[in-house]
């Protein structure tokens, strides 16, 4: 059921030509997606994909989009010439996936319910990959820069009063960054 | 109630297949963007089924490490669209074929 | 003899090649080298047929004595199970038929010397007269069919060349095409005939086909199938129903070309075929008997034709295919020695008939024989006492060479047991004589009354030559003395008929038939009809006041029949019309556009098409790469995933 309202909430939410109300969807969408993390034994993850995923880079994506005025949907939607390949290919794939999850074996197991709580969950994760995490926050320090460069970079060419408006998205993004750490 | 492994999958193969289509059929870069987001999400919604499964823990670590990746593309991807944005006026990814 | 001391076959094949190779040898050289030298043609031409005269001639004395037929062959088409000598045959028919042609091949050549003289292709004529000489000498030496049929295709060949020998006159290209094509559908029939005939035997030659074996190796049906599509060479080349219409428009060839091969030679290649097959034919009577109607239907129909015409060649056209309808009818009766009898006799008197008209065209420039009796024919003498007394020889009148060669011709008949045949023989005979003597009559006693208006019009001789002749006492005595020779020929002729007959009917073992008791009723019935013809043609042509109109003429839907030809050729104009180009050429032409060319066309648009799709993907769009990239993951999860691939 939940699944249910997470492909929907997707599902609407690619069709939107507003593209504020198709972030909006997306949030529903994650905020299901969260659900259904609990539901799978990992509140941990539930918790941090609400409060990054959903909270955060979606939170970027609204600044962005509100920040390039989009005078109007100029968009031109859905061309069919476009959109026929990909609906074929689409389908293609899930008759590909069904025909696979069917055949293989193992499938209609139950899952268990098991919960890993998050002391669990963290001594595990530091204890097997902790240099995962170092280099994960190398990432983050370089994707911080880089947005970084990229903003002012821009921002020092630009004249007069349009400065701190460029400046924002790097701050939100460094933002948004710092809160991994 | 717990489903079979295989529900999971689907699902996961359907908001997949979604991502693809947001990102192949939409004329604008953000909802590209948008798209690869979704794929992501359905990834990790797969790797914690997968951790249940097998009852093993590096499932749900790998999700944390979608998280985080995901995070940096985005913003990265994002000041590259704000400036392509101001390069080009406009965001419709068909004008960007200077690598034809 | 001399002679007989040196028989034997060695010193026949010597003499086989000098008679039959000179003529493709002055062929060649004159087409080639002495185009310009119309006398130097002329002689070499004329020299190379008078050695295959005199070799034949030899020959014939060498073996006249022979018992069985004798052979010399070289291997020349052998592959696995497949065997077809090309050579030489020679037998009684074989040898008799070789002097006549080589003969009456002389003679028309010196006489062509004094007709073609002044004309722009002289050399070429004589070109295409030694090549004619050449295919008939060998195709009457063939010892296999298949042998036969090449150089039946190039006697028709010739025959196509000559005819349209004046190929500035339409007309003239229009007669050789005409007799070119329906020939080749004769032709087409003879090839399925002895392809039908290769298949079961394995083998073409003429002395197996006639042998005793033969009838063993096929079934019935199929042996009177392969008889009757052989016999389709034999209409076509013969001019007898349905494709006689060729022979009378052959006509616009010149007059020595008509007396060769239109009366002696070309068209009596099929009744020789007939004899050479003669014991084949008649293991298959169901045949025999079509072959007898085929040859009733055509000495009938043309005989009609001849009666209203007015151009004196084609007159002797008209008769020369009813008489080969004759012959057809003797051979068909199983009488051998009557249809071979009648064919020499009837080269000689016919090419004879031929020379005396062209005489007489050459003279006065015009075919039609009302103008040639009002502009004096009569006064010259040779030509008109050797036509008189050929059209008596046609006729039958005894005792030249015709009476004779007509009472075998009627006894075979009497033989069957069917009496419509005789009769219709009969009626034949009365025909015959009246409309030879109609024009004889026309052409000698003329009257000052032209003929009655309605009466279509004969075209001209065919020549643009308007001048006097210079040297033309020459030019006459050239043309005159083959006239002579041949005139004697036909006078003697029927005096040699027991010892051919002795020769002929040595190798013949089937389809005798008795020649009736020494007189019969028809013996006397036959030359009576004759006579009776004759007088009725005196009344109505040649009596003192007669007003020259036939009996045929008083019934003029009867007179427009025969004179349409009994509309045969209308049918095949419309034939052609609706069936050819119509039927036939629409649906190829458009099977040709809208199949073959469309689906050309449609590759290629699709291959066009094709490539712009595909050109779609590479127009930098990155979200195609994205698509592409996904597709492919998809493929090789799909690979991957079953073992199956």
């Amino acid at each position: 059921m939940i699944s249910a309202v997470v492909i929907g909430a997707t599902a609407i939410a690619i069709t939107r030509r507003n593209m504020v109300h198709a972030v909006v969807y997306l949030i529903v969408s994650y905020f299901g997606t969260a659900m259904l993390f609990y539901l799978f034994g990992a509140p941990l993850l539930a918790a941090l994909e609400i409060i990054i995923y959903a909270g955060a880079i979606m939170v970027l994506f609204l600044f962005v989009v509100m920040m390039i005025k989009v005078e109007s949907p100029e968009e031109v939607m859905f061309p069919l010439s476009q959109w026929l390949p990909a609906a074929v290919f689409g389908l293609i794939y899930l008759a590909a996936a069904v025909v696979m999850i069917v055949e293989t074996p193992g499938m209609e197991v139950s899952l268990r319910m098991l919960t890993a709580t998050p002391g669990q969950f963290a001594l595990y994760v530091f204890e097997h990959h902790w240099f995962s995490i170092e280099v994960i926050s190398i990432l983050l320090l370089l994707a911080l820069i880089g947005a970084l460069c990229l903003g002012i970079g821009k921002g020092a060419r630009c004249e007069g009063g349009r400065a701190d408006s460029v400046s924002t998205p790097p701050e939100a993004a460094s933002a948004a960054a710092e809160e991994e750490i | 109630m717990i489903v079979p492994f295989g529900h999971v999958l689907l699902v996961a193969g359907i908001i997949f297949a979604l991502g693809v289509f947001c990102a192949v059929v939409r004329r604008n870069l953000i909802m590209i963007v948008l798209g690869i987001e979704i794929m992501l999400n359905a990834a990790s919604i797969v790797f914690v089924g997968a951790a249940l499964r097998w009852n093993n823990l590096d499932g749900q670590t790998f999700v944390l490490f979608i998280l985080a990746v995901a995070a940096t593309e985005v913003s990265v991807g994002l000041a590259i669209i704000v400036y392509a944005f101001r390069r080009t006026g406009s965001f419709d990814p068909s004008n960007f074929n200077l690598l034809r | 003899m001399f002679f007989h001391s040196v028989l034997s076959p060695q010193s026949s094949v010597l003499l086989l090649i000098p008679a039959t190779m000179p003529p493709l040898v002055a062929f060649l050289v004159t087409f080639v080298f002495t185009r310009r030298q119309p006398r130097l043609s002329a002689g070499l031409s004329i020299g190379s047929i008078a050695v295959s005269l005199v070799c034949s001639l030899v020959l014939l004395g060498l073996n006249f004595k022979m018992t069985g037929p004798v052979q010399y062959s070289v291997r020349l088409l052998a592959s696995s199970g497949l065997d077809i000598p090309f050579g030489f045959l020679l037998d009684q028919l074989n040898l008799l038929m070789i002097v006549v042609v080589s003969s009456i091949c002389f003679l028309v050549q010196v006489y062509s010397l004094g007709y073609m003289a002044g004309d722009p292709g002289f050399s070429r004529y004589y070109a295409f007269m030694s090549l004619f000489a050449w295919a008939m000498m060998n195709l009457t030496l063939s010892p296999t069919l298949l042998q036969l049929y090449i150089f039946w295709e190039l006697v028709g060949l010739s025959s196509y060349l000559l005819i349209g020998f004046w190929y500035e006159k339409f007309s003239a290209t229009q007669a050789g095409k005409k007799a070119f094509v329906m020939t080749r559908a004769g032709d087409a029939a003879f090839f399925i005939g002895f392809l039908l005939v290769f298949l079961h035997t394995g083998n073409l030659s003429i002395p197996d086909l006639n042998g005793p074996a033969v009838s063993a190796a096929f079934p019935p049906t199929v042996l009177t199938l392969s008889a009757l599509l052989i016999f389709g060479g034999i209409v076509g080349k013969s001019a007898q129903f349905p494709l006689l219409t060729w022979l009378p428009d052959a006509m616009e060839g010149p007059t020595p070309v008509s007396a060769l091969l239109h009366s002696a030679t070309m068209v009596a290649a099929g009744v020789y075929l007939f004899a050479r097959l003669f014991p084949f034919f008649s293991m298959s009577p169901a045949a025999m008997e079509v072959f007898l109607a085929i040859g009733t239907i055509s000495m009938f129909l043309a005989a009609t034709m001849a009666i209203v015409s007015r151009d004196i060649k084609k007159v002797w056209a008209f008769s020369t295919i009813s008489q080969l309808g004759f012959m057809i009818m003797a051979l068909g009766a199983g009488g051998y020695f009557a249809g071979v009898f009648h064919l020499t006799a009837h080269a000689g008197f016919k090419s004879l008939l031929f020379l005396c008209s062209g005489v007489f065209i050459h003279r006065y420039g015009t075919n039609d024989v009302y103008e040639l009796g009002r502009l004096g024919a009569r006064r010259m003498i040779v030509p008109t006492v050797t036509i008189i007394l050929a059209a008596a020889a046609l006729s039958g009148f005894w005792p030249l060479s015709g009476y004779y060669s007509k009472e075998a011709v009627m006894g075979s008949l009497a033989s069957l047991p069917n009496p419509a045949w005789l009769a219709a023989g009969l009626v034949g005979v009365f025909l015959t004589a009246y409309y030879s003597f109609r024009l004889i009559f026309i052409l000698v006693l003329p009257r000052a009354v032209g003929p009655p208006a309605g009466l279509p019009a004969a075209s001209g001789g065919g020549r643009k030559t308007d001048e006097r002749h210079p040297n033309s006492e020459i030019r006459h005595l050239s043309m005159a003395w083959p006239l002579i020779v041949l005139t004697a020929i036909t006078v003697m002729l029927g005096f040699l008929r027991n010892p051919l007959k002795d020769f002929l009917q040595v190798g013949i073992t089937a389809g005798g038939a008795a020649e009736g008791g020494p007189f019969e009723w028809f013996h006397v019935a036959a030359p009576g009809l004759a006579v009776a013809g004759a007088v009725l043609a005196w009344v109505e042509f040649g009596r003192r006041g007669a007003k020259q109109i036939g009996f045929v003429e008083r019934v003029p839907p009867l007179y427009r029949l025969f004179a349409e030809r009994w509309y045969i050729d209308h049918f095949y104009r419309l034939l052609v019309n609706v069936v050819v180009d119509k039927g036939i050429s629409y649906l190829c032409y458009q099977n040709d556009n809208k199949v073959i060319d469309r689906s050309i066309d449609e590759l290629g648009e699709g291959t066009i098409e094709g490539g712009r799709i595909v050109a779609f993907l590479q127009s930098g769009m990155i979200q195609y790469r994205l698509l592409v990239i996904f597709a492919v993951m998809v493929l090789l999860s799909i690979y991957f995933f079953f073992p199956v691939f």
